[in-house]
């Protein structure tokens, strides 16, 4: 067993500045968790905090049970992959990986045995008797993540481990650290600001934003569920479009979603939690996801402004009155003009409209007031 | 002539100028050490004859060396001064790489920028101002190698700090010391097994620059070391200024023997000094 939960934590630096607010995470056994966000949020003053590398000034940090608020990192059983990848320069990758384990003063047979073992799964075999400097970025990379795996942690953390890589080689690690995974059976918590990679690897992610955690959720779920806005618009590639100036209207009993002066009716799960949070009519964002966009037909219009043909699929840059509205339709689905400066029609299925508060910002369908605040009690404020 | 012609020409002039400017200075320099090199290869009567004749009327001769080690007691002052300058060097090593190991990684902590700016603040004044009061106060304990030791590294140890200050700052990047961290180490491994081995080129710098102040010195060791037995090589060569004579062939072969051995260290290390001087300099 080797959960990992945050209860509360916090971190203040001088007193005064806020960088991580009330934070409670349950990171389960072997689970995979991605923590997310834009630059500043705090993800990787989590993890520090979490590896021991930060004081943790208010909550408690259990790892495998015991409270670790006070432990020296030597003592967590973590393993942490840096960002810049942090390898010993005078040493050779060999002393590289075999560092903490002669601390531990492991023999040194078996310290020989785990170093090649390491060396074989990653590949890197023939690099043990190198220097850092003369390995590449990738290569280095696995080198880093040899250096944790060889310690056999229980924990597993890594910060932003891929930045540094150019976007073929980061793919390809990518599936590595996916392919390790499995392979290692652990508990890994990863930080990125990368959605691509938090949605691909992870099993849960942690969306924050300014040291708040927006919402905890699996990929599905953050990409269909979007609790509030933010996490609405950080998640999903193109991003979500938003229209602002929009109502929810309750007409005989009914909601529904008005964009543009055109009514769409809401279907049955959406019209059930409306009328279960006694929804009041009220102005509205709505939110629709590019990839869930039908042209050709339909009660809204907008001009092609800017059309990228992507191979399977268009990549249209339209204007609808004040917005501007981003679609990907598959090539073979076309049957309608959209080279620039087309008037097209275009409509959206009403159950995959995102209804979000104007004030709030809170999605009106998903945002749970209860688990926010158990989450992180001013999530709300997004 | 045509503008690129003009400037291709005031170039070249330029080149030629630098050059000759260069020469001067090197001769300059190289011209005492030369005139040592070659007389000390001549009897007492050729360099007076001809100090800047080649080879001397009576040949060439390595009398002067076995003369003038045991004029000196050579042996015994040059392990004197091997063992000062050996320790003076390493005490100032590890002693200014930790204290500004300490300094940089507790920036926030006042009280260690306070004690950089004394440091560096101790650098302006001169030697020559400290002597009366350092005699008088260390009077009791004066006339021991260790004295000398600790008075080296107490002087050069602003410098030397000075510079791993700088080195540690700029080439030592704070996530190596928390991989160390991760891995293991305590604050004293991360300091010996992580930061100490990555300062090579300032190591080398501040031990190039020490050791050959400590070798070289005579002005300290003339006032803490007064007994004979104690002489380091700059001391003992007083013996061959006599009042009324003055032997110049012995006092040649004792100044070479002097620089010898600091000269090989030198050529060892010199590429690290420059490494080390300008490190820091240009992010790499």
């Amino acid at each position: 067993m080797s959960e990992v939960i945050l209860k509360g934590i916090k971190k203040i630096y001088d007193g005064d500045v806020t960088a991580v607010h009330d934070v409670n995470i349950h990171i389960k056994d072997k689970e995979f968790i991605v923590l997310v966000g834009p630059s500043g949020c705090g993800k990787s003053t989590t993890l520090r905090m979490v590896a021991g590398l930060e004081d943790i000034s208010d909550g408690e940090l259990y790892i495998d049970g015991k409270l670790c608020n006070d432990v020296e990192p030597k003592d967590r059983d973590i393993a942490m992959v840096f960002q810049s990848y942090a390898l010993y320069p005078h040493m050779t990758v060999r002393d590289n990986l075999g560092f903490a384990l002669k601390l531990k003063k492991v023999p040194k047979a078996e310290i020989k045995r785990k170093v090649e073992e390491v060396a074989r799964v990653l590949d890197i075999t023939q690099y043990l008797d190198r220097k850092p400097k003369a390995l590449s970025g990738g290569q280095r990379q696995r080198v880093a993540i040899g250096r944790a795996m060889v310690r056999d942690p229980k924990v597993f953390l890594m910060d932003e481990p891929l930045s540094n890589l150019d976007a073929k080689l980061r793919n390809q690690m990518r599936a590595e650290i996916i392919k390790l995974r499995s392979r290692i059976n652990t508990t890994f918590m990863y930080v990125t600001h990368d959605q691509t990679e938090a949605m691909t690897l992870g099993d849960r992610i942690v969306i924050m934003k300014d040291g708040f955690v927006n919402q905890i959720g699996t990929p599905q779920e953050l990409f269909g569920k979007p609790v509030n806005l933010f996490v609405a618009g950080f998640i999903g590639m193109p991003v979500m479009n938003f229209f602002a100036g929009c109502n929810l209207l309750l007409e005989g009993g009914k909601y529904y979603a008005e964009i543009r002066n055109v009514k769409f009716e809401l279907d049955e799960f959406q019209q059930k939690a409306l009328k279960s949070r006694n929804q009041k009519p009220c102005e509205i964002i709505c939110g629709i996801r590019p990839q869930h966009i039908t042209v050709g037909e339909g009660e809204l219009s907008a001009k092609v402004e800017v059309s990228e043909l992507l191979g399977t699929e268009f990549n249209l840059h339209a204007r609808s009155g004040d917005d501007e509205v981003v679609m990907v339709i598959p090539t073979m689905d076309l049957n309608t003009d959209v080279s620039m400066g087309a008037n097209i029609k275009f409509t959206v299925q009403p159950k995959l409209i995102q209804l979000f508060d104007k004030e709030t910002k809170n999605n009106l369908i998903w945002y749970d007031p209860v688990s926010a605040k158990a989450n992180a009690p001013e999530c709300a404020r997004y | 002539m045509t503008e690129n012609a003009k400037a291709a020409r005031k170039k070249k002039i330029a080149h030629v100028v630098m050059w000759i400017v260069l020469l001067i200075l090197f001769v300059c320099f190289i011209f005492p050490f030369l005139l040592v090199v070659i007389n000390v290869f001549k009897t007492k009567g050729d360099i007076t004859a001809d100090p800047l004749s080649l080879i001397g009327a009576h040949g060439f001769t390595l009398q002067n060396f076995p003369e003038a080690m045991k004029k000196m007691n050579f042996l015994t002052v040059f392990g004197n001064s091997l063992i000062i300058t050996v320790c003076s060097t390493i005490l100032t090593i590890v002693l200014s790489s930790m204290t500004a190991f300490v300094i940089v990684r507790n920036g926030r902590w006042k009280l260690c920028t306070l004690i950089f700016s004394l440091m560096i603040a101790s650098m302006v004044i001169p030697f020559q101002v400290l002597m009366v009061p350092l005699v008088s106060v260390y009077g009791p304990i004066l006339n021991s190698r260790i004295t000398l030791i600790l008075m080296h590294v107490g002087f050069s140890m602003s410098m030397a700090v000075f510079m791993f200050h700088g080195s540690i700052k700029t080439n030592i990047p704070l996530e190596l010391e928390e991989a160390a961290t991760i891995d293991g180490c305590n604050r004293w491994q991360t300091y010996w097994k992580v930061v100490f081995p990555l300062l090579k080129p300032t190591i080398a710098t501040v031990g190039i620059i020490n050791a050959m102040a400590y070798w070289n010195d005579y002005l300290l060791p003339s006032l803490v070391l007064k007994k004979k037995e104690l002489y380091t090589i700059p001391i003992a060569t007083q013996a061959f200024y006599g009042t009324y004579s003055t032997d110049i062939g012995l006092i040649m072969a004792a100044l070479l023997l002097a620089m010898l051995p600091i000269l090989i260290l030198y050529v060892f290390l010199q590429r690290y000094i420059v490494e080390g001087v300008t490190s820091g300099a240009v992010k790499g």
